[in-house]
């Protein structure tokens, strides 16, 4: 379809906003820094320095100098940055092992997790959103309210209630055993919560206005079904936004991440974040930060890319993304951003 | 959040302006229901003891773990005190912080929004990279690497939640500007030889404000809900403070007095739905 939208354009517009993504994630590392370097007083050696980490002085001085904390705050992340554009993430103030080594350690756990929570999400939010046009007078209404009180309830009570309920009550898993599939799924459950309710309004309100559509009145008065119509006609304008969106919820999954995997004892990149905050092992929380706007980025510019192939109502002008459709209020700006 | 934030600030379908006057005039049940949640709520804050006499710090020793009573509406704690008094002088903290944080979200990212759609070019280039990087880090990450910078303190947990709805309130507001710039009665009003700083306070700000009035309810709602993740996790006040986030974390660790967990998470819920009510409302009749 590529040809369809222009393949020059295209080239331009992908190159662009490549460019911009390396430009952001290059900006996201430098704002982390910032913000982690403003930490009052001296905690890097206050953690250096604890008994309970283990470092000879020997040590401790190689690490000083290898972090450059001798040095002014700008030469420090210079250093940090030049090392981080080859690919060294440090070391770990806590364990002195590499960064990029805890990492890896505990990705896997965190990608199933967040895979699991957005696919759970996507199930829900058509379920809920279908069952909103098309269940009986007071259900489908009703429904109307589940996308307001999913956004209400914190992600921390979701867990909670699982746990008991599931876990506690009817004992389907045990939380000890957090890797299990059962757990798994409830985790990812507790996770996609809030992201389905985002994904379900859009999608109500998609489908709301593409049903008011005139070409939706005209295959109704030329005798299609409801679910007739709704599978050939109104799906597909009414979903393609939800990729944006999906794209979008990426950043709410792995934030969300912190508090899931802590409810539900998980090894994971959040709890990773929760024990580097509480033993101040800056290192690796610049580098997860990182990591996450990286993700982020990435997958936000694949979905940006993908977007003009599968709505042809989207052409590339000048290497810039116009839409020649109506405004759709439920699209939104590509890049846009949800906490 | 604030995806659907975004979404909503579109422009409403035309032709149902009466329509929508109508309802504006009639306020529905459900949103006077919200607003006076939002009144007791902010009446706890201010004023915790005309609403219960009973000590949220101290309790009884004899009155351990009693359930839901008529003497304690939300039942006693593990070491004797009334959850209704902890819930009810916990209000003002979880409250507030989250009132900071909005207020630093709107004057931070409103300005940036503002100076960004209303200067364009290369004020707007610059800003909106700045933003595209704000939003790139998940915000929960950054108001906890914020948090932990700032230190374990609920009005540090409130600033950081703050510095991490920037980039919404700029995004929303610079869209705003920039639908309204192009007006033809602000073009009206450069044309009769108004000054950029009169137009942007007479005619750009008011018309955006709607908007972000909307966005500022609903992120007071989402803001509750950040803070209180935020003293889940230990990262705000400690103990003896009963901020609604503490009390649910603190309550899980006794699963025989479920009323620790639903009593705070019940007014929670209840307080979020209600801003999620009014903020649903003033989009509809915006």
């Amino acid at each position: 379809m590529a040809d369809r939208v222009g393949n020059r354009g295209y080239v331009t517009y992908a190159l662009r906003r490549a460019a911009q993504a390396v430009v952001v994630i290059l900006l996201a590392y430098v704002l982390t820094f910032v913000v982690i370097s403003v930490l009052p007083g001296d905690p890097v050696t206050t953690t250096l320095r604890n008994p309970q980490s283990g470092f000879t002085e020997e040590q401790i001085a190689r690490i000083v100098s290898y972090y450059g904390l001798d040095q002014p705050v700008l030469v420090q992340l210079w250093h940090s940055l030049s090392r981080f554009l080859t690919g060294d993430l440090g070391v770990s103030l806590r364990t002195n092992l590499p960064v990029s080594h805890l990492v890896a350690e505990v990705v896997p756990s965190t990608l199933v997790l967040a895979a699991s929570a957005l696919a759970i999400a996507v199930v829900l939010a058509f379920t809920i959103a279908f069952g909103v046009q098309y269940l009986p007078r007071p259900f489908g209404p009703a429904l109307r309210a589940f996308p307001s009180l999913f956004l209400s309830v914190p992600t921390f009570l979701i867990g909670l209630l699982l746990i008991q309920l599931f876990s506690f009550q009817l004992g389907l898993f045990r939380v000890i055993d957090s890797d299990s599939g059962l757990a798994t799924f409830f985790a990812a459950l507790t996770l996609g919560i809030f992201v389905s309710a985002q994904i379900a309004e859009v999608l109500i309100a998609n489908l709301d206005q593409e049903a008011r559509q005139e070409y939706a009145g005209v295959a109704r008065s030329r005798g299609l079904g409801q679910v007739q119509l709704l599978l050939r006609h109104l799906l597909k304008p009414s979903a393609l936004p939800v990729v944006t969106v999906l794209a979008l919820m990426v950043g709410e999954v792995l934030g969300g991440s912190v508090i899931t995997e802590a409810i539900f004892g998980r090894a994971g990149v959040g709890s990773l974040v929760q024990r580097s905050v509480s033993t101040q092992d800056l290192p690796v929380l610049q580098a997860v930060v990182t990591l996450a706007a990286v993700v982020f980025v990435v997958v936000n510019l694949v979905a940006d890319l993908v977007y003009p192939l599968l709505d042809p109502r989207v052409r590339l002008l000048a290497g810039q993304r116009r839409s020649t459709a109506r405004p759709e209020p439920g699209v939104p700006e590509p890049g846009v951003a949800a906490r | 959040m604030t995806l659907s934030a975004v979404a909503r600030t579109a422009p409403a379908p035309a032709g149902s302006r009466r329509a929508r006057r109508r309802s504006a005039r009639r306020i529905p049940p459900s949103v006077l229901l919200s607003v006076l949640v939002l009144i007791v709520v902010v009446a706890w804050s201010v004023a915790p003891g005309l609403f219960t006499s009973q000590d949220p710090v101290n309790g009884i020793p004899a009155d351990l773990f009693r359930p839901p009573s008529a003497a304690h509406w939300f039942g006693t704690d593990q070491i004797g005190r009334d959850v209704f008094s902890r819930v009810v002088h916990g209000t003002a903290s979880s409250v507030t912080s989250a009132l900071v944080a909005v207020a630093i979200g709107l004057v931070v990212g409103g300005l940036i929004g503002l100076l960004s759609g209303f200067l364009g070019g290369i004020v707007d280039a610059t800003l909106a990279r700045f933003v595209d990087v704000l939003l790139a880090i998940p915000s929960f990450l950054m108001a906890v690497v914020v948090v932990s910078a700032l230190g374990f303190e609920t009005i540090n947990a409130a600033i950081a939640t703050g510095v991490s709805a920037v980039a919404v309130f700029a995004r929303v507001m610079r869209s705003e500007v920039l639908k309204t710039r192009s007006a033809v009665f602000v073009e009206a009003a450069l044309v009769l030889g108004g000054s950029r700083w009169h137009v942007l306070l007479r005619h750009v700000l008011p018309n955006a404000s709607r908007s972000v009035l909307q966005l500022a309810v609903l992120q007071f709602g989402l803001s509750i809900l950040t803070i209180a993740s935020l003293a889940f996790l230990g990262y705000g006040d400690p103990p003896p403070a009963s901020d609604w986030g503490l009390l649910v974390s603190i309550g899980k660790d006794y699963p025989l007095a479920p009323w620790l967990v639903w009593a705070p998470a019940f007014v929670t819920i209840l307080t979020v739905l209600s801003l999620n009510r009014i903020s649903r409302w003033l989009r509809k009749t915006a």
